[in-house]
């Protein structure tokens, strides 16, 4: 992986360098802030976030599981009192309420780790401990024969720092 | 995730507590400077932290003592075998409320005043609730069989009773455990990355590097966190109304008078809320004090969650006359003697102090020169505490000590080893609480971030922030929800 990585001190400008570097489609474009931002989520402008269909999943195998216990020891070991059926669904719900939820937060956790590959042994190149203090980080993966047009475009939107890695 | 409510300085002037704007932050790089800064060990916290062992290896001797001697050194005279250790166990889930209230459903409500007080208030839960785990155990006189309570077959292949509120019990109180400490840490993350970044020493580095996942602060990552942090959000807000509502099924599932009625479940969620804020104030009061951050915890923050205590003393009020009328309307005599021995007869000291502390004072909440007095806000949050523990004591031991047969009608007094074990209780706690914040951070830096006025070039030209950099209307989503 190779490219160029450009620190900026201010949102605006930063904001600005994103969305010349998405008209010039000068690659993959990964922003780094100190907290999160509506204005880089505006200009990146990237998709659902897949980790709801982690919860879904999680929540409904959950609440079957939860039901499905209660109702197999049941039967396995049947009290049969006045002839009335033995699984009784009504206190079981709870059963199945408490395992939806414990079970959808697990895989809503696993869903968070899996889409943003925690956890991440080292830090990857483009990396740098300012951006979780006060600054922002534009890295654009891109080939060498792009970098010097990448780094023209960081240092003219006011990139305090512009360099490469790879 | 913090949520930005901020109205324009000169739009409502009359509503304080509506303005969450920290006008003293005014860098992203302070904030990790002061909240970071908090962390270093002084002596004042060594020797609170001492103090709490102590009273923690009171309680645990007393306990090696009850378990050498057999549960009779405790208290208990039958029928009353639900004593001091059960209205411990309840009173520290009730504590346990507050926070998943003031991180999740405050966060699904978007109440601006959470953000800087939730990460003590769910610090307070997973703690609270480790302690009241401990209780169920304590009752036991044989604790090393306490596993009998996992939900798993034994070697004949039987089951728990799964239609029991005690086998329910530990499925929410084990579930709640679980998802509280889930949502504080992950919470966290973000905030374990700035430290990570920051630290200097070698081990304290890379015990928070493993710590913090390899967090980069990347826009993938922010918009995963945000979705993950909502829907835990939205599980945690139900799973804190069912918790003490299953703790409540443990006591009106039976016969007993004073217990045997349909109110509970709300009745114990709002008094939970209620005890749980009070301890907020407890802690939070001395900590912003302590650790100067008047700038991040305003008299403002303190002025809306005093308005949630008294909203929240109000419901519990409501509860208290409910409950006496239906004891009056029920037609019983069982629960109209029962009612009368509670408030009038040998129960009257608990049942009196326990309406003062948790009905008539708050009241004073209504006065917002109150509200904004922290030494009378702190004052406040102890007799809440008090009361809060004697309504447990209320609830459980009149019922027991006066059921249906005279001839079984019988006093309780808690012993020396209960009140350790009780002392204890508050040891383990504060211990575990000391240790958080001198380890962690107590603010959310991320979200504390969130609302204070990025560095901009051009102030006017960042969406929702004027020339003088202040936020100019209410963010209906927070950033990465937008899907």
């Amino acid at each position: 992986m190779q490219g160029i990585v450009g620190v900026f001190s201010d949102l605006d400008s930063t904001v600005d360098a994103i969305e010349s570097l998405k008209k010039m489609r000068a690659g993959d474009i990964t922003v780094y802030s100190p907290a999160p931002r509506h204005e880089i989520e505006h200009v990146i402008a990237k998709g659902p976030s897949p980790v709801r269909r982690f919860t879904l999943i999680g929540g409904l195998l959950g609440a079957t599981f939860g039901y499905w216990i209660p109702i197999w020891v049941s039967d396995y070991w049947p009290l049969v009192v006045g002839g009335k059926p033995v699984p009784s669904w009504v206190p079981y719900t709870i059963i199945s309420f408490e395992l939806m939820v414990l079970i959808g937060s697990l895989a809503t956790v696993l869903g968070l780790f899996v889409n943003s590959r925690f956890p991440r042994i080292t830090m990857t190149v483009g990396y740098d401990p300012r951006f979780s203090d006060g600054e922002f980080g534009v890295w654009v993966e891109c080939p060498p024969d792009r970098q010097r047009e990448v780094s023209g475009t960081l240092q003219k939107f006011g990139a305090a720092e512009v360099r490469g890695e790879a | 995730m913090a949520t930005v409510v901020s109205p324009s300085p000169d739009s409502s002037p009359n509503i304080p507590s509506a303005n969450i704007q920290l006008p003293a932050i005014q860098s992203y790089t302070q904030v990790n400077d002061e909240i970071i800064g908090t962390l270093r060990p002084t002596g004042k916290w060594f020797a609170g932290l001492g103090f709490a062992i102590l009273c923690m290896l009171i309680g645990a001797t007393a306990w090696t003592y009850q378990i050498y001697m057999g549960l009779g050194v405790a208290g208990y005279t039958p029928p009353v075998m639900w004593g001091v250790y059960i209205v411990t166990f309840v009173f520290w889930v009730g504590i346990g409320h507050a926070g998943t209230l003031i991180s999740a459903i405050l966060y699904l409500f978007r109440a601006g005043f959470r953000t800087t007080i939730y990460r003590c208030a769910e610090a307070m839960t997973v703690f609270a609730v480790m302690t009241a785990g401990l209780f169920p155990i304590l009752h036991l006189g044989r604790p090393w069989k306490f596993f009998y309570l996992i939900p798993y077959p034994n070697w004949r292949l039987i089951w728990p009773q799964f239609k029991s509120p005690l086998v329910w019990d530990v499925f929410a109180i084990l579930t709640y455990l679980t998802v509280s400490a889930t949502f504080l840490y992950i919470g966290l993350v973000p905030d374990l990355a700035a430290m990570r970044d920051r630290e200097k020493h070698p081990v304290r580095k890379q015990i928070y590097s493993v710590l913090s996942l390899g967090w980069r602060n990347s826009d993938r990552e922010w918009r995963h966190f945000a979705r993950a942090y909502l829907f835990l959000a939205a599980f945690s807000t139900p799973l804190v109304l069912s918790v003490h509502s299953v703790v409540s099924f443990d006591f009106a599932m039976s016969l007993v008078p004073g217990w045997h009625a349909t109110l509970f479940a709300p009745y114990f969620v709002a008094g939970a809320i209620f005890s749980g804020i009070g301890m907020v104030f407890t802690i939070i009061i001395p900590v912003r004090r302590w650790f100067n951050l008047k700038k991040y915890v305003t008299i403002n923050h303190l002025d809306a969650a005093a308005k949630l205590c008294l909203f929240t003393s109000l419901v519990v009020g409501t509860a208290y006359l409910v409950e006496f009328f239906i004891g009056w309307y029920s037609g019983s005599e069982f629960e109209h003697s029962y009612w009368w021995d509670r408030v009038f007869g040998q129960w009257w000291w608990a049942a009196w102090i326990m309406l003062l502390c948790n009905c008539v004072l708050p009241l004073t909440l209504f006065s917002q020169k109150l509200r904004r007095n922290t030494t009378w806000l702190f004052m406040l949050s102890i007799f809440i505490n008090l009361g809060m523990w004697f309504e447990r004591f209320v609830i459980f031991e009149p019922s027991l000590s006066h059921e249906f047969e005279p001839w079984q009608w019988t006093a309780y007094a808690p012993t020396y080893i209960d009140w350790a074990i009780l002392l204890g209780s508050f040891g383990f706690f504060s211990m575990w609480f000391l240790l958080f914040i001198k380890n962690l951070p107590i603010i959310a830096i991320s979200e504390v971030k969130e609302i204070v006025p990025p560095p901009v070039r051009a102030p006017h030209k960042v969406e929702g922030i004027n020339v003088s950099g202040m936020h100019l209307e209410f963010e209906p989503e927070t950033p990465g929800e937008r899907d």
